[in-house]
């Protein structure tokens, strides 16, 4: 140990943050799933605006097969590759994450609730579809804040 | 306060790499360790053992279908092996006055 330089030492520690860096990066959620997931959102409101039942069965099916895939996808592509450790995202991601599905949410249902209170047809497929949008611009946002989190919480890094 | 430990069987940059990748994961699969690092088949299952006989590592081998998959983890002693061998590492770069620069 005493062989070794201050200067390799901060070679290694650049080494041991990159590989984890690595491990964090092919575990980032790609942006096609938001919009894949905004887009379904809009399938379902349009079934609920539609309102007859055949509608709303074959949106409710192109949600639930959709969904199940696109997370299917991800999932599965992560589960071949490294399963990220649960200490690296703390309560500030779980909270980034929780606030973006209220935030989403919360905007979705109050835009469908005001647009219905205003006679405007199809309010439940309009609002979805800015909910959907929302998802899509937002999603990578997210993802870019809990990264900076996983990549502040390596072993190696300053806190 | 982590204590620091210099490790000589984690230091190696090939062991470094695996250690870290797997200091990151719950369980890593084994290509994916070899592509990310660069190893060839036998050379990283070597370095698996080596690091296996030590109790750093376990080695989980299941089929998927009907390929056989094998996976990586750190153990609870291998990982805090680790973290005492990261904060040996830091308390020399620290008492240097460098900072570190990941690429």
């Amino acid at each position: 140990m005493n062989e070794l330089h201050a200067d390799d030492a901060a070679e290694a520690l650049a080494e041991v943050q990159r590989r984890q860096q690595q491990v964090i990066d092919q575990a980032t959620v790609p942006g096609w799933y938001w919009w894949s997931v905004g887009a379904l959102m809009v399938v379902l409101a349009a079934g609920v605006d539609i309102r007859t039942p055949a509608a709303i069965g074959g949106a409710v099916a192109v949600f639930v097969v959709g969904l199940l895939s696109a997370t299917g996808l991800v999932v599965r592509s992560q589960f071949l590759r490294a399963r990220l450790r649960n200490g690296l995202l703390d309560g500030r991601g779980v909270v980034a994450i929780l606030g973006f599905v209220a935030l989403i949410v919360g905007c979705t249902l109050g835009l469908a609730f005001g647009l219905r209170g205003a006679g405007v047809p199809y309010p439940a497929t309009l609002a979805c579809a800015a909910g959907g949008t929302a998802m899509g611009l937002g999603g990578p946002v997210l993802m870019r804040m809990l990264r900076r989190i996983m990549l502040g919480n390596r072993a190696g890094s300053a806190r | 306060m982590t204590a620091a430990r210099f490790d000589e069987l984690i230091h190696p940059p090939t062991r470094l790499a695996i250690v870290s990748l797997l200091a990151a994961s719950q369980w890593a699969d084994f290509k994916f360790i070899r592509d990310s690092v660069g190893l060839s088949d036998s050379a990283l299952s070597k370095q698996l053992a080596t690091l296996e006989q030590a109790g750093y590592v376990e080695l989980r081998r299941a089929f998927v279908g009907k390929r056989p998959r094998t996976s990586a983890r750190l153990t609870p002693a291998g990982r805090a092996a680790f973290e005492q061998h990261v904060a040996a590492l830091q308390r020399m770069v620290a008492g240097s006055g460098l900072t570190i620069a990941p690429r």
